[in-house]
């Protein structure tokens, strides 16, 4: 009576999985900071863990309703701590995101992205608010690119990706037509087409517009939509062309990494070597030399993904992407379960986020995509975005909760 | 949305799969090519023993500086330079070859540095990251003898002979490069053994990779033994010092070289540490050609030593019989050619015509004979041919045939006329002293013609056992009595009145023997001598050549007679109750007074 009471509020399952995902994530630090050099990194962690779980179990229990009324307060201050972090913060290799809070750092950009998709929820919620008027559609994408912006200025490409990653998701979960999805991704999809070359360009190109025919509002406006893509796609060839050779092979290596193995293709070689050289069953814990060895540079932060990999092979890396999937899976779940509106924005942001983070890094350990630094949550080292992955998870648990309001 | 999760999920699945299934070898290679690194040991070369069993070849510790290119700062290299007085760019050249080949590998930039470099290395070693030393080995050279063209030298592989030798070697490993060492490279230099260490990323080594389990040993060189006594060697040289020429006596019962002197020499430890571009440029400039073995790669007319294969062929082929005669008149006329002798012989038999070594009875007799029996028979005693001998470089000579002459002059290029010159061993006929010792052991021992050969013996270590070198023999098939008038004849030249070797006799011991003086276009004539030891029981056979020195009877007898003295004696009798000369040079003896030829 008592364990049903509490099954029917407290959402065990993905609270199991994010457990799961931290303690991997642990294990995967303690690893991958062995040698006695690193060993305060391992008990940093520790006490993050314990400060994510505090997070966790707060975010958890505010109340439905107050979490509703402070969703733009804490987007304002969150955009209030961005700007000071370009004034103040402290540069940390080339990227300026943090603050120093005694003998800890803080990067408020990790914040931002939960508070940018509590504001967002609580605009969409609004029963006046239409994706499919322009107007609404603009202050949507305001809420998103103003944070971006800032981001961007620091710079951290990373992050600034995630948002993107979460802002779709949202818009097509809060009914934003097909045309609207396709003419915001369209240019962007040519315009990397176009870097990738002419023959792929011109795919795209193709795609893009049966695409565009296929879920046609307007003659008028996709016409002009199509002829906008295809501007983008070419003016990006032609800028490409006019860079000078040494920018062109930054954009060639970031794009294949594997073109220059001793810079930034170091990196994921070596990741893919860690990976690779796992096997079936890994090389046994504490014994992956890849990791032992610090072949990785920074493996306790990006490339934490390599441990499990390289050290609990094939069995280890599934099971790690298999944890995942499954707390997306809730999360979605979670989306279409609830009620109220602001609620299945919210779930689907954060779901976003996390799905966000885990693929772009997870690819780029496998060498599927560029490198591009953001963490792995729960897995990789770093006090801001564990709480932030714990409040994320903290806040699917309210949701979950609170269900049943409307 | 779940079908963009499930997507990215199995492709993420697949790649998973892709890395570590389908790949994981190739990905598992090169992780451990990452980590491991792996440490050459040298092995120890293998030493030598002559055939009493004395180390004539040893190895000395040498250190060696090298450079890790990973920790080395470029701005030293002047300094370090300086230190070990070399040139910077052969210092930043070494480096950037190195480098090219691993930065985590130690480049030998200088081998076999004295104790004051080294200290003065270890006192600014604060000063020099990246430079470290290694101990090696060089060759160290026990005895008096220098056997320069036998053992040969060993010196660092140039990268030619890498291309040739193959993966074994690395740059700076040490190669036998002449004589044994290069023939015997293989048994003599062991096996190269490996240190895996485990390295981080930066090239540090962090620790023995499964605690030293898959290490491999080095393993030691096999060990050779000589035939050869390096006390006659020694002795052989003494007296060869200032000379040019060879010396070369071998065990005819079995082929095993006894010595093998080709001088002027060269010594050998000067070829064990290292190189210089000096050195080589000063041996390699000197008109004298140390570096040249006359042992072996001459191709000098034999003169009168020669004329044995005559008798040979002209007894065996029954166109005559020992006591044919002819008379001397002190110059042999035919067609327009005058060919001339020494001394007016008078009537002489063929015994005779040996002692006395009469040309006028050797032109007369060739052209009776003809060519092709004396062919026949020269290429039965080894001429023309390489003889097979265990150190590497060697040179057939000429033995004149029907085929030759025709491609030499033409089919109607030449005549009769130019046979007579061949049955004194002029002309065309060119020899090697290696090849006139092994006539000399034929005749020793009656036809038993051995392969020559310098190492008796591979002794391996590990485990114990001994490779004795099989003897090549092959009889030449030639009737006893045609043995004993040839023999009797050589018997003459050393032990009777008139014979033409007298300068060769050794007390209490009877030996045969012949003397030649090869005439040559270059200078005065070469002094030849072979002979054997004892006459009846043979022991030592023996072929000595001194160039430009005139008479082989009064320069390169005396020499042969004295090893033949030393080797059976085990010392100079005839010094008995003389005070021993100390001196490496005073063994020169004097010429005995009223034993003219």
């Amino acid at each position: 009576m008592m364990l049903a009471a509490i099954k029917e509020r407290f959402d065990y399952r993905t609270a199991l999985i994010a457990l799961a995902l931290v303690t991997i994530g642990v294990i995967s630090v303690y690893s991958a900071t062995y040698d006695a050099k690193a060993a305060d990194t391992f008990h940093k962690q520790l006490l993050f863990v314990f400060l994510g779980f505090i997070t966790m179990v707060g975010v958890m229990f505010i109340p439905f309703r107050l979490l509703q009324l402070i969703s733009y307060p804490a987007y304002f201050l969150s955009i209030l701590m961005l700007v000071a972090v370009l004034l103040l913060g402290r540069t940390v290799s080339g990227s300026t995101s943090w603050f120093t809070i005694g003998p800890f750092r803080m990067q408020p950009s990790e914040f931002t992205k939960i508070t940018c998709v509590l504001a967002l929820a609580t605009f969409l919620a609004r029963s006046d608010v239409s994706l499919r008027r322009f107007r609404d559609l603009a202050i949507a994408g305001g809420i998103v690119l103003l944070p971006v912006a800032l981001i961007m200025m620091q710079p951290d490409t990373g992050t600034a990706l995630i948002y993107l990653g979460m802002f779709f998701p949202v818009l097509y979960w809060a009914g934003a037509s097909q045309f609207t999805l396709l003419s915001i991704i369209g240019p962007i999809v040519a315009a990397v087409a176009a870097l990738f070359g002419t023959t792929l360009f011109l795919i795209a190109v193709v795609a893009f517009g049966v695409l565009l025919y296929l879920s046609m509002e307007h003659r008028i406006a996709a016409a002009a939509m199509f002829s906008l893509t295809v501007l983008v796609g070419i003016s990006v060839q032609f800028i490409y062309d006019g860079l000078k050779p040494y920018q062109q092979k930054r954009i060639a290596t970031f794009l294949d990494p594997n073109t220059d193995p001793l810079g930034a293709g170091y990196n994921i070689l070596q990741s893919k070597v860690a990976i690779g050289s796992g096997g079936v069953f890994g090389k046994g814990y504490l014994h992956g030399t890849q990791t032992q060895l610090n072949f990785i540079p920074e493996q306790w932060t990006d490339f934490i993904f390599c441990v499990p990999g390289e050290e609990f092979g094939f069995m280890g890396s599934v099971t790690v992407l298999a944890l995942f999937i499954a707390l997306f899976i809730r999360g979605v779940g979670l989306a279409a379960t609830v009620k109220n509106r602001y609620a299945g924005v919210v779930a689907i942001g954060v779901t976003s986020i996390l799905a966000t983070h885990t693929f772009m890094n997870i690819g780029m350990s496998l060498g599927l995509l560029p490198v591009v630094g953001v963490p792995l949550p729960f897995l990789s080292y770093g006090g801001s975005a564990l709480i932030a992955s714990m409040a994320m998870v903290g806040l699917l648990l309210n949701l979950y909760a609170n269900r049943k309001e409307y | 949305m779940y079908i963009i999760i499930t997507l990215i999920f199995l492709l993420y699945l697949g790649r998973l799969y892709q890395l570590q299934l389908i790949y994981r070898d190739e990905y598992g290679k090169k992780s451990e090519e990452n980590s491991i690194r792996t440490i050459p040991r040298e092995p120890v070369r293998g030493t030598i023993f002559d055939r009493n069993g004395t180390l004539v070849v040893d190895n000395r510790p040498a250190f060696s500086v090298t450079i890790m290119p990973f920790e080395f700062d470029r701005k030293n290299i002047n300094y370090l330079a300086q230190l070990l007085s070399l040139d910077p760019e052969f210092v930043s050249d070494r480096l950037k070859k190195g480098e090219t080949y691993s930065r985590f590998a130690p480049i030998k930039i200088k081998r076999d540095i004295d104790f004051k470099t080294l200290a003065a290395l270890e006192e600014n070693r604060g000063r020099l990251p990246g430079v470290d030393y290694q101990v090696e080995s060089k060759r160290f050279y026990t005895t008096n003898a220098h056997a320069s063209h036998v053992l040969g030298y060993t010196k660092e592989i140039s990268e030619a002979q890498i291309k040739i030798l193959g993966e074994d070697y690395a740059p700076g490993d040490v190669v036998g490069s002449s004589g044994l060492e290069a023939d015997y490279e293989t048994t003599l230099r062991g096996r190269k053994g490996a240190e895996l260490t485990v390295v981080n990323v930066r090239g540090q080594v962090i620790g023995r990779f499964e605690g030293g389990k898959s290490d491999v040993q080095a393993v030691q060189g096999d060990n050779l033994l000589l035939s050869m006594d390096f006390g006659l060697q020694a002795f052989a040289e003494s007296l060869m010092t200032g000379r040019r020429g060879a010396v070369v006596a071998v065990d005819p019962n079995d082929g095993g070289v006894l010595a093998l002197v080709s001088m002027p020499d060269y010594d050998l430890s000067l070829f064990s540490g290292v190189t210089t571009p000096e050195l080589w440029r000063s041996l390699n400039e000197d008109e004298a050609s140390p570096l040249f073995n006359r042992a072996t790669l001459t191709r000098y007319p034999p003169g009168s030593t020669f004329k044995m294969v005559l008798a040979v062929a002209a007894l065996e082929s029954g166109t005559i019989t020992p006591s044919w005669r002819v008379t001397c008149t002190g110059a042999f006329r035919y067609g327009n050619k005058v060919f001339k002798d020494l001394h007016v012989h008078g009537s002489v038999d063929l015994i005779e015509a040996i002692q006395r070594s009469c040309n006028v009875y050797f032109y007369q007799l060739m052209l009776k004979t003809g060519l092709d029996p004396w062919s026949h028979y020269g290429a039965e005693f080894g001429f023309g041919r390489l003889t097979g001998i265990d150190i590497f470089e060697e040179n057939p000579g000429i033995l004149p045939t029907q085929a030759y002459m025709d491609r030499r002059y033409g089919k109607s290029g030449w005549t009769r006329g130019f046979l007579p010159s061949f049955g004194i061993g002029q002309g065309d006929v060119g020899v090697t002293p290696l090849q006139m010792a092994l006539y000399a052991a034929a005749l020793a021992t009656k036809g038993e013609y051995n392969e020559p050969h310098v190492v008796h013996a591979v002794v391996r270590s590990n485990p114990h056992s001994t490779d004795t070198v099989a003897p090549s023999l092959r009889m030449i098939n030639v009737s006893d009595a045609t043995w004993s008038a040839v023999r009797e004849g050589m018997r003459r030249v050393v032990e009777e009145p008139g014979g033409t070797g007298g300068m060769a006799r050794v007390k209490g011991i009877q030996s045969g023997g012949k003397t030649g003086t090869a005439q040559n276009p270059h200078g005065p004539d070469h002094a030849w001598y072979i002979g054997f030891a004892p006459f009846d029981h043979p022991k030592i056979a023996i072929a000595v050549l001194v160039e430009n020195a005139g008479f082989g009877g009064s320069v390169a007898a005396p020499i042969a007679g004295q090893c033949i003295e030393r080797y059976l004696y085990g010392r100079l009798i005839r010094y008995d109750g003389v005070p021993q000369p100390a001196t490496r040079a005073a063994h020169q003896p004097p010429l005995h007074a009223g034993m003219v030829p």
